[in-house]
């Protein structure tokens, strides 16, 4: 790329030089003056100049107040500000009287008051008085335009900001201005609740209190948060967060911009999911199986006598069922001590991205900028790491070709192929164009565990390696999968013998509590120990629960699906001590060296797998390690089985797990209408043979279970295959039979 | 005439010039100073035996905090927290919630559920006073605070709301009561 050219811009007698094309609020910016600004927000796409707070007059245009958020800097170009016009003082001044005329005075019982733009602004700029002396327009308020989002209406300033959000960022054009006028109000069609991944975040845009998230409503106000900033832990992405809490407990999370990985957005899950901490029934003290009664709560000595005995009893034949929820200190904590400790090297890890694709890494942002994107894979990606979802939007509108391979893509594969097509990318037209292309990019989602070998081996052959545009991610199930997997790697060089029969089985984590797998294996252990967070995960098959804590309790550090490091913060008080403080105590009886501090344990883990960074290093906005140049060809994991295909008359069943599922969303009130409803997706073709419209309900039947659900018609899905969310789909098996 | 002394070596030396016989330098003075004291003891007193007399206060004497009521019972106070942004000694805790059609506590949407002021902490500045946009706090002339536990010195929502409760029996409440100030009477 070259370098851009220079133009030379005068604002309030000041000089400044920017790249020609820079908006006159950059500018000015850049000049250090400001422009204030209501509806101006670059990530929404071309300025509006809705809200006309930042008037400027300029030189040489029409002799009237220009509205600088629409404006780009020419060479050349004198601006003056409020600061040296009068012109563009006065009519910042009418702009903020005209905004207040109905807005209302209740900033003491507005949430947004203290931080408020509005409110600044009106302080600096406007006026001191009123000279309105009429009522005000009132509207019924709040109405909640969703479980977890409420408006108020009287509030608004119809900036704009959040319907642009709606219709260009996210793409679902659900909110939207009705009426005209005086009248113009912000709502969603028929009043329906504003669904979707990404909803939250118009509490964050609104330059005023008319959008408001419902959880923290009245509980707090502005000036007595206590910002932590960390990262989210409920996704593979990684979204950097600002964790707002008071008097020790949660309130609100906001996002804090990461340029390169989400851009200052943050899905639903990560905003408003962190109620799960208070859920009632949280495990707060451990928890021992008594055979009458189910479990009694003992204290923590008793406990640690416990888990000891129960390490020792199994003499070894141990098997750790890990969830990839776990910080990388934690999981090396657990590992070290089952490995060093107790010579036992076998582990359940979650879904693993492969080092093979360290070789393609860059940063989630490289989507933006990309010209080919091929999606591969069963699950949509919105599903699995919504921020990449946003940033494929991005891609798109930017007019880059995405092209998606899979059961319902734009190439339909059937189920459990995905490997296969990736191999064929190799040759043919797309292939082609893919080896040609500069800035092209690869991403796995769903679809079989090995995906991310696959994915290296292809990008070998493509010559991503060479290309820094290029890149290929693996979007794995699990938040930290890969930190964890490095992690017990690195604990311990050794390899041990499958434990048969199996002695005692631990279970780390709500994921690994949720999973059927895990499940099955507890039946084979003679005893289990589990850590996780809620009653439900533990009663009725583990022997000893240990409390555990959530991403928001510990310090420590998650690795993301780029492979970048953060740092995660205790932002909360757990109700009970974290892992690593209780691991390292076990740790001591088996004579296993371990530090209770987290960046202690990093800097021992460090040492062996990251490099030697330090907590220090990685800082609050974590850099992206270099590419790890391939030392060989990648091996490539066998092809996951493909599924038999259905036999006549039936439906190959592709099952995927929701965004807002599991143990935490599970436990949040206000994120229960985003959870899928009971529907199964049947393509065209099928639903015409079977004679279903749309909504309609339908049964589905496999092997004697049968389960009742509506039918919503997928038109670009694959015929013959039925796709349904794991909440709905619990035991069907994988060819079902579907009829009215 | 005699000479001053000072320090006791003097007066030793004094007593042994005037034969051993110790006589107070200045038998005179001396004398006067009773004087004053016997005086004092055929007029009124001016000290006040507290506490069952009280010296009035000022009328803007910042004492004991109050919330007050509108008139038809609701609470003033919406529980905005801004006392407790302006309050210097960060001695006031406000926690809010939502009115309900069941629960209405004050006009609008908001309610204080929790107000509390710590007085051990309290430096009596009036800033929460001044902060308050719906006159909902105000300094009250009471200043007899004292407590025999720190903990019953944070003062709940409802013992503001309510009358102080005069905790020490008070001999002249006329006296006690404060007076009419000049400006007042004379205007």
């Amino acid at each position: 790329m070259s370098a851009p050219e220079l133009v030379t811009v005068t604002i309030d007698e000041r000089s400044v030089q920017v790249p020609k094309g820079t908006g006159i609020v950059e500018t000015a910016a850049a000049a250090g003056i400001e422009i204030p600004v209501f509806c101006y927000e670059p990530r929404l796409g071309a300025a509006v100049g809705a809200c006309r707070m930042c008037l400027v007059e300029v030189e040489g245009m029409p002799p009237k107040p220009q509205a600088g958020c629409t404006l780009f800097a020419q060479d050349g170009m004198v601006v003056k500000t409020a600061r040296t016009s009068e012109m563009a003082r006065v009519a910042q001044n009418a702009t903020l009287e005209f905004i207040l005329v109905n807005h209302p005075l209740d900033c003491p019982v507005c949430d947004k008051g203290g931080e408020c733009p509005l409110q600044d602004l009106t302080f600096r700029y406007g006026p001191g008085n009123t000279r309105m002396t009429f009522d005000k327009r009132t509207f019924e308020k709040p109405i909640p335009i969703s479980p977890a989002i409420s408006i108020d209406r009287e509030r608004c300033i119809l900036c704009y900001r959040c319907t642009r959000f709606s219709e260009s960022v996210s793409e679902d054009n659900q909110l939207v201005a009705v009426n005209r006028g005086a009248q113009t109000m912000i709502a969603t069609f028929e009043d329906e609740p504003y669904t979707g991944a990404f909803t939250g975040n118009v509490t964050e845009l609104c330059p005023v209190g008319a959008l408001l998230p419902t959880q923290p409503r009245f509980e707090i106000r502005p000036w007595e948060f206590q910002a932590v900033p960390s990262v989210c832990g409920l996704c593979p992405v990684g979204c950097n967060i600002d964790v707002d809490q008071r008097e020790g407990k949660i309130k609100r999370i906001l996002s804090r911009n990461h340029p390169e990985v989400d851009e200052g957005w943050l899905c639903d899950k990560g905003r408003f999911g962190f109620s799960h901490l208070y859920a009632e029934d949280r495990i707060t003290d451990p928890l021992r199986r008594v055979r009458s009664r189910g479990l009694e709560e003992i204290s923590w000595e008793d406990a640690l006598d416990d888990a000891e005995r129960l390490l020792r009893e199994a003499n070894g034949r141990i098997a750790v069922a890990l969830s990839g929820s776990e910080t990388t200190e934690d999981a090396y904590a657990l590992a070290k001590l089952v490995r060093k400790g107790l010579g036992a090297h076998t582990a359940m890890l979650p879904e693993e991205i492969g080092g093979g694709l360290d070789a393609f890494r860059a940063p989630l942002s490289a989507i933006r900028d990309a010209e080919l994107i091929v999606v591969l894979g069963e699950d949509p990606v919105v599903e699995r790491a919504p921020i990449v979802d946003l940033w494929l939007r991005k891609a798109r509108r930017a007019g880059a070709e995405i092209v998606e391979i899979g059961p319902a893509g734009d190439v339909q594969i059937a189920p459990g192929t995905t490997a296969r097509a990736c191999r064929k990318l190799k040759s043919g037209e797309l292939g082609d164009r893919l080896r040609a292309s500069e800035r092209a990019i690869l991403i796995w989602s769903g679809g079989g565990a090995g995906g991310g070998s696959h994915l290296a081996a292809l990008a070998t052959d493509l010559g991503f390696a060479d290309k820094p545009g290029c890149g290929a991610f693996f979007l794995p199930e699990t938040a930290n999968g890969r930190g964890v997997a490095e992690a017990w790697a690195a604990a311990s060089d050794d390899e041990g013998p499958e434990p048969e029969p199996l002695g005692l089985l631990i279970v780390s984590g709500d994921e690994a509590a949720a999973n059927p797998n895990v499940r099955a294996l507890a039946e084979q252990a003679e005893r289990v120990l589990a850590i996780t967070m809620f009653h439900s995960l533990a009663v009725g098959w583990a022997d000893l629960v240990l409390p555990g804590t959530s991403y928001l309790e510990r310090e420590g550090t998650y690795v993301n699906v780029e492979g970048r490091i953060q740092r995660l913060r205790r932002t909360a008080i757990p109700p009970a001590p974290d892992e690593l403080a209780w691991i390292a105590q076990l740790a001591s009886r088996f004579e296993v060296e371990l530090s209770p501090s987290p960046s202690l344990v990093f800097a021992e883990l460090s040492e062996r797998v990251f490099g030697g960074v330090t907590y220090e290093d990685l800082g609050e906005e974590a850099r992206l390690p270099d590419r790890v140049p391939l030392e060989a060809a990648p091996a490539e994991s066998a092809d996951e089985p493909v599924p038999a295909k259905a036999p006549g008359g039936t439906l190959q069943l592709l099952r995927y797990r929701p965004l807002f599922s599991g143990a935490a969303v599970e436990r949040v009130p206000e994120l229960q209408f985003q959870r899928p409803a009971p529907e199964i997706e049947l393509s065209v073709k099928d639903a015409k043979r079977l004679g279903v419209r749309r909504g309609e309900p339908v049964s589905v039947r496999s092997n004697g279970t049968s389960v009742q659900l509506r039918a919503a018609i997928n038109k670009r899905l694959k015929a013959g295959v039925a796709r349904i969310a794991d909440d709905h789909a619990r035991d069907l098996h994988p060819t079902v039979e579907v009829s009215k | 005439m005699l000479r001053i002394f000072r320090g006791a070596g003097l007066s030793h030396r004094f007593a042994r010039e005037t034969g051993g016989l110790v006589v107070s330098p200045q038998p005179v003075d001396t004398l006067k100073g009773f004087g004053v004291t016997f005086k004092q003891i055929f007029k009124k007193p001016l000290t006040m035996q507290y506490p069952e007399h009280k010296r009035p206060v000022y009328p803007r004497f910042r004492g004991r905090h109050r919330l007050w009521r509108h008139e038809n019972g609701l609470e003033k106070c919406v529980g905005c927290s801004l006392c407790a942004a302006a309050c210097p000694a960060d001695c006031i805790r406000v926690v809010a919630a939502e009115n309900t059609a069941e629960n209405r506590v004050s006009p609008g949407e908001r309610y204080a559920r929790i107000y509390e002021i710590n007085m051990s902490r309290c430096i009596f500045c009036g800033y929460c006073e001044l902060a308050c946009p719906f006159d909902a706090i105000t300094l009250g002339n009471e200043y007899e605070l004292a407590e025999y536990d720190r903990d019953d010195q944070i003062y709940t929502k409802d013992m503001l709301l309510a009358e102080p409760i005069k905790k020490v029996p008070v001999a002249d409440a006329e006296l006690y009561d404060t007076p009419i100030p000049y400006y007042r009477a004379h205007s």
